[in-house]
């Protein structure tokens, strides 16, 4: 057995395990009570979307896909800054 | 080479049941503060171990074209949501607590004991 047969007899065990997470972590961020719940989701939402961004590069063999997840690691951080920030000063929520 | 594909993969699995267990927290958990915890595990455990693992994965595969570039940039990503993760969610604990948006019931509260 080959290492690439065994890398998609992997792949199958894995992929579904990372879908049902992302559909756990969707419905949380679209029920959350407060604006800090929906945030907190969308960000493990993204950062977990980047790394399964990067196995799906090893899947289809393309490098592009690794570049996008960099940026959807650097946003998610971006978003949480900008929201503790119109928090903190009182201009959003509250 | 082929460890480190087999090390690789026992990361990823890794990851994957990280992710799911920090996902099942982030749903039950009963509010914003205690979801955090949770929220820890599935972006530290499911996403940085994971990260890690393609790139020792990518570099012990040979059938794979451009393994040394997927391997560089899928470790630079896991370096970069290593730092970032626990900063953001530190700033948005912060902001929950100063606009007062969450109900809870603490024992203790030194946040608010240090601003008085």
């Amino acid at each position: 057995m080959s290492l690439e047969s065994q890398f998609f007899l992997l792949m199958k065990f894995v992929i579904p395990v990372y879908l049902l997470a992302f559909i756990i972590y969707a419905v949380r961020a679209f029920k959350g009570p407060t604006i800090v719940d929906i945030i907190l989701a969308v960000d493990c939402l993204s950062f977990d979307v980047a790394a399964f961004m990067a196995i799906l590069a090893v899947y289809f063999k393309s490098v592009y896909l690794v570049s996008g997840a960099i940026i959807l690691a650097l946003w998610a951080y971006l978003l949480d800054i900008y929201v503790a920030k119109y928090l903190v000063s009182r201009e959003v929520g509250a | 080479m082929s460890v480190l594909f087999y090390i690789g993969a026992l990361l990823i699995v890794i990851g994957g049941i990280c992710d799911l267990f920090g996902a099942l927290g982030l749903l039950k958990f009963p509010n914003f503060y205690v979801r955090l915890h949770a929220a820890t595990v599935g972006t530290i455990g499911g996403a940085v171990v994971p990260l890690f693992g393609v790139a020792l994965l990518a570099l012990g595969a040979d059938f794979l074209p451009h393994r040394y570039a997927i391997a560089g940039a899928s470790f630079i990503t896991g370096i970069i949501v290593l730092l970032a993760a626990p900063a953001g969610a530190h700033a948005l604990a912060y902001a929950a607590h100063k606009a007062k948006l969450v109900e809870w019931k603490p024992k203790v509260d030194h946040l608010k004991e240090v601003r008085e």
